[in-house]
């Protein structure tokens, strides 16, 4: 599948901004089942200084500084993205669960030492007996390691109810499972810290899901969304999506953009200002499919 | 190490017994001072010589002149758990830690290696990562460490130096052989107290320190110094000390070590990052920065690529380093090698990274994130120190989370156990060792052993590490404590490594090449100091303001009989009230309360450090903001503020006090303040700092006196109530006066001496010259042409002034015992000096937080 993705940004300030950095995530990453054709980002303001790099998880950077003074900042992130199917996972032909973790334990290097970087606690995942107990249901001795995986995705969806406005990006994992509601970050920081909890390496992916809209409608511009959800670490298959908000295994509808231990490694736009006063950010997203040529 | 010290020679020390006569080193312990044979180690026969040759009342002479010069210092730190900071006075015993020459230079070599290893570690932390591909670190140790940063990976620092500065806590067994407990590689604190320290021992006890070939400190500091300057490519390198700010307790250490190396004290917002370089906001616009010396801890520096909640840092910081634009010292992200659990990987770290075995150890440690470890810290945790891995400790503040195994009740150690079963990898058990004991001074007189611990210094010189030749001895009161953190009543020591040598030298040439760069460095005003010394400009001249018009009012109520007169107490009052030193209400109460209830209100603008507008208040503000600019100020001006504050506090606590004890202390304090104004007047250079002070000074003297203009002039009959009297008084101008018209005075003339005259420097065409002055020589930073807007006001208004007819001012409108003139023309004055305020902050006080913008976290699905 080839999707088209346009993901604009617009800040708009009460007074002149003097100075302003931004560091986005905004490019997608290279990915085993993904290629990105092409991918630019325009700026408006034309910034005085702009950098492309990598950060340390491999994601592509894009740095900003714009010192003219500006009332408004305009990003806007295209890409054009083709996405392979899912080769299929059968999550009960995987290692038992509790021996991964034990593996793990004792260290070992190559992709193991890889995967030990998602192990711990990091800004937004901070692991507890709660969270433990709440993961320990799903995963008895033994039982294959993305089996019990799939079980928590399905469990957190079950569970916890898709509620905008209630979490903010800061509510600890613990507010959510306490109150059973937050949004798709908030469920896949959950599922994280669970499976960190119990000695699973698992890591946080941002990207976009393509939106159908409802039959007979028209699809609205800008109504699709930026995503996040979680893939786990199998010494078998090697990091395996899942999304807890929808009850899933990825497959051809998610775009991946950039990975990390949690949101803080790849917020799509963190930014710095001088002055500015109040302001507002818009934000779209369109992912549409590019049609067979 | 091992001991190697000879037992003391009792010969060479026949007149130190009495002192050492009831000193007694715990059986079995290791004493710095005494040898097991019960006499004096060799090295400490001179001090101890020396303190036996003083008197019992020169020594409290010593004693007493080291608390003093604690105290007009301010060196403070607050205790753990105090919210104010600044509150506690360093605690300083005079009897130094002494360590001789053979046994300093083992120490140094062995400490010299852990630098370079360290060094290592961190740079293969942050770059090829042998550590843990190689499974000599477990990668919690890393990965799970908060203060392993990402975003600084791959950054190389300039000459590969990621530590420019290290501590070391170390501590001597009963054995006699020196032990690491832990290493500071984030920021270490604590060398400007050893500097200090050093300083005010030896001028205590000169004769103690001339017996003796002590090793200096200076010449330690100025390679730190050197090294850093170096870390630059360019060749006139500018260098910052970056501070979180004067609300830590810290920060009496950061200002000093600041004033000592000579570069500008900053925070966060004074820095900003233009063009991938760092730049620090001086009055004269952005100068960059190409050395940070970093006190404030890495995960803050910046808040667009590290810990984004924190206002500390500067945005962008991070790639400037890693564009090689600035040098961090030490590095962001040099924390990482302060985890205690790495203690127990060391000497495998070290034959891996360096080939080299260690020669000093460190206390015994175990991960218990490994499991023969854990078995083992389980085993023995009635033994141990527990400490938990990922806990920041400061040398002014507890480690958090550290419990000693011995000192845990039955239960409370079944929970440690479970929590140590459960989470393995954020603890680690560490041997107790017994600390030796040094002599302390008691205040008695007589020497009494303490336990201690001692923290050495080390500092980047080329490819190799530099250690400092002393270090801060604590001494711990009470049973011999483990902690190696100070809590109340805890003391420091001055410690002394002697020299077998000549003195210390170094290369003059270096010397001058390093003269001439300190002082280029020394040269800029960053905004926020120009602010300061604006304030505190303000500030003391409104101290003296308040204590002129108290002064005045507690003359008119001590008088002889004249103090029950109620016209005098309520023209006291309402002053008292207008000069808003009382609010409108109590006024209203002291005045149905007659004399009595009048002079309690006066009482507690006096003294009452809570009175919102007394001048204990007053006071107060003159000293912070002192104290924020403490590097700009002399010796001398700062003792002067020291005792602005000091002199009504003693006074507050003496009972009994009259009134006419008041008028003593205000006439005190009037001196002082005019010392001080004399000081900054005779010895300040008149660069761009001395300006914004004397700028703060002449715009409050303009408000002020437009007030007390205003309230005793405006209205009613001055001619006749001793108004203009009271007047003259308060703008120190009633000589001027009476030589001048030898009458009694007459409002026009007031008015002309006091507004008009500009040879009176009371009056505002004074001041109002003075300020054209300033504000033509500082650097327009503005771009239009002509006057600035600054200047336009201070111009209109010294116009206004000099067209004025007095006699028509003095005329009161008929009937309406108003002299609306006059009132307008004094109002004017007083906002048009608050806009000429906000007009210099704006042009010159930039410092403005940055603040955080990011798109959505994320973006609500269509339903």
């Amino acid at each position: 599948m080839i999707y088209d993705v346009s993901h604009r940004t617009a800040f708009d300030y009460e007074q002149r901004v003097s100075i302003s950095h931004h560091v986005l995530h905004l490019t997608p990453r290279p990915v085993p089942r993904q290629s990105c054709l092409r991918a630019s980002i325009l700026v408006d303001p034309a910034p005085t200084l702009r950098s492309e790099g990598h950060d340390y998880f491999g994601n592509p950077v894009t740095r900003l500084m714009v010192q003219e003074p500006h009332r408004t900042l305009r990003i806007h992130a295209r890409a054009r993205i083709e996405v392979a199917p899912e080769p299929g996972v059968d999550p009960e032909a995987d290692w038992p669960w509790d021996a991964v973790a034990a593996g793990l334990r004792d260290g070992g290097g190559g992709s193991a030492l890889e995967a030990a970087e998602f192990l711990f606690d990091s800004p937004h995942v901070v692991r507890d007996a709660a969270v433990r107990a709440y993961a320990a249901e799903s995963f008895p001795p033994g039982r294959p390691l993305l089996a019990a995986a799939r079980e928590l995705t399905a469990r957190i969806f079950a569970d916890f109810d898709y509620q905008g406005g209630v979490t903010e990006v800061s509510t600890p994992v613990q507010e959510v499972l306490a109150r059973r509601q937050g949004v798709c970050q908030d469920f896949a920081h959950l599922e994280i810290a669970c499976l960190r909890s119990l000695g699973l390496p698992a890591r946080y992916v941002s990207g976009y899901l393509r939106t159908r809209p409802p039959a007979g409608k028209e699809k609205l511009v800008g109504a699709d969304a930026s995503h996040a959800w979680i893939a786990v670490w199998s010494p078998e298959r090697g990091w395996v999506d899942f999304d807890p908000t929808n009850d899933l295994i990825p497959a051809e509808e998610h775009i991946t953009l950039a990975w990390g231990r949690d949101y803080a490694d790849v917020s799509p736009i963190n930014g710095f200002i001088l002055g500015g006063g109040a302001h507002e950010v818009a934000v779209s997203v369109d992912v549409d499919p590019v049609e067979e040529v | 190490m091992s001991s190697r010290e000879s037992a003391g020679r009792p010969d060479a020390l026949p007149a130190a017994t009495d002192l050492l006569r009831s000193y007694a080193a715990p059986a079995g312990g290791y004493d710095e001072m005494m040898a097991p044979e019960g006499a004096p180690r060799a090295h400490w026969a001179g001090p101890l010589r020396a303190v036996q040759a003083m008197t019992e009342t020169d020594r409290a002479h010593a004693r007493e002149l080291a608390r003093r010069a604690l105290r007009e210092n301010g060196v403070t730190t607050a205790a753990p758990g105090e919210s104010e900071p600044g509150s506690r006075p360093w605690q300083l015993d005079l009897l130094p830690q002494v360590i001789d020459a053979a046994e300093w230079r083992a120490l140094e070599t062995g400490l010299k290696q852990r630098a370079r290893l360290l060094n290592a570690v961190v740079a293969d932390l942050y770059g090829p990562g042998r550590l843990l591909q190689e499974g000599v670190l477990p990668p919690a140790l890393v990965y799970g460490n908060p203060q392993f940063l990402r975003p600084c990976h791959g950054i190389a620092p300039p000459g590969g130096q990621h530590l420019h500065f290290l501590a070391f806590d170390l501590a001597r067994g009963a054995d006699g052989a020196w032990r690491v407990l832990g290493d500071r590689t984030q920021a270490p604190a604590g060398a400007g107290f050893a500097l200090e320290n050093r300083v005010i021992a030896s001028r205590c006890l000169p004769e103690l320190f001339a017996a003796e070939q002590v090793r200096r400190l200076a010449a330690f500091f100025r390679d730190f110094s050197e090294n850093l300057l170096q870390l630059s490519r360019r060749e006139e390198a500018r260098a910052v000390v970056l501070s979180p700010g004067p609300s830590q307790a810290a920060y009496f250490e950061h200002a000093y070590l600041a004033r000592y190396l000579g570069y500008p004290i900053v925070e966060g917002s004074d820095l900003t990052v233009r063009d991938n370089g760092l730049f620090l906001k001086t009055i004269e616009g952005l100068k960059p920065v190409d050395v940070v010396l970093r006190r404030v801890a890495s995960e803050c520096c910046d808040p667009l690529e590290l810990e984004t909640a924190s206002l500390l840092g500067v945005p962008g910081l991070v790639q400037a380093a890693r564009e090689g634009q600035v040098a961090v010292a030490n590095a962001l992200g040099s924390g990482v090698a302060e985890t205690q659990a790495l203690l127990a990987f060391l000497p495998e770290v070290g034959r891996l990274l360096l080939g080299e075995e260690p020669i000093l150890p460190s206390a015994e440690t175990w991960w218990c994130g490994k499991p023969k470890q854990r078995a083992h810290v389980l085993a023995k945790l009635d033994r141990l120190l527990i400490r938990r891995v990922s806990s920041p400790s400061s040398i002014l503040a507890p480690q958090r989370g550290s419990v000693l195994g011995p000192a845990l009740s039955a239960a409370q150690r079944v929970e440690l156990a479970r929590e140590i079963e459960a989470g393995g990898e954020a603890f680690v058990g560490q041997e107790i060792v017994p600390l030796s004991t040094t002599p302390v001074w008691s205040d008695e007189g007589s020497l009494a052993p303490g336990p201690m611990t001692l923290r050495v210094y080390a500092t980047a010189s080329g490819d190799d590490y530099r250690v400092m030749p002393g270090g801060l001895t604590r001494v711990y009161r009470g049973e011999a404590a483990v902690t190696p953190w100070l809590r109340p009543g805890d003391l420091s020591k001055d410690t002394w490594v002697l020299s077998d040598g000549p003195a210390d030298s170094f290369s003059l040439i270096k010397q001058a090449q390093q003269d001439r760069r300190l002082r280029r460095g020394g040269r800029d005003l960053p905004s926020r100091a120009a602010d300061n010394l604006f304030w505190l400009g303000r500030y003391v001249e409104r101290s003296e303001e308040a204590a002129r018009l108290l002064r005045s009012l507690v003359i008119r109520l001590s008088g002889d009989g004249v103090s029950a007169d109620p016209i005098t107490l309520e023209r006291v009052v309402a002053l008292l009230v207008s000069q808003k030193h009382l609010s409108a209400r109590r006024a209203r109460r002291a005045v149905e309360g007659g004399f009595q209830a009048v002079e309690r209100e006066l009482w507690t603008i006096l003294f009452d450090p809570d009175c919102h507008d007394g001048l204990a208040r007053i006071l107060g503000n003159a000293r912070r903001t002192a104290e924020l600019v403490r590097e700009r100020l002399s010796l001398d001006s700062w003792a002067l503020v020291g005792e602005l504050t000091e002199v009504p506090e003693r006074w507050r606590l003496s009972p009994g006090q009259e009134l006419d004890d008041a008028l003593y202390l205000l006439k005190h304090l009037i001196q002082r303040l005019a010392a001080l104004n004399g000081m900054a007047m005779e010895n300040m250079t008149r660069g761009f700092g001395w300006r914004f002070l004397d700028m703060g000074r002449r715009l409050e003297r303009v408000v002020n006196g437009a007030k007390l203009m205003r309230d005793l002039t405006a209205r009613g009959d001055p001619e006749l109530d001793g108004s203009l009297d009271l007047l003259l008084e308060l703008a120190d101008s009633t000589m001027t006066y009476g030589t001048r018209y030898r009458a009694r005075p007459q409002l026009p003339a007031v008015l002309d001496l006091l507004l008009a005259d500009d040879s009176n420097p009371r009056a505002v065409m004074f001041q109002l010259e003075a300020l054209d002055e300033h504000l033509e020589r500082l650097p327009r930073l503005e771009a239009e042409p002509g006057l600035s807007p600054a200047r336009k006001l201070v111009v209109g208004l010294g116009t206004e002034i000099q067209l004025a007819d007095v006699a028509k001012l003095a005329e009161e409108r008929r009937g309406s015992g108003l002299r609306g003139g006059l009132d307008r023309l004094l109002r004017r004055l007083e906002l048009a000096m608050e806009e000429l305020s906000d007009r210099v902050a704006q042009g010159y006080f930039a410092h403005a937080l940055p603040q955080r913008v990011s798109g959505p976290h994320w973006v609500e699905m269509a339903p």
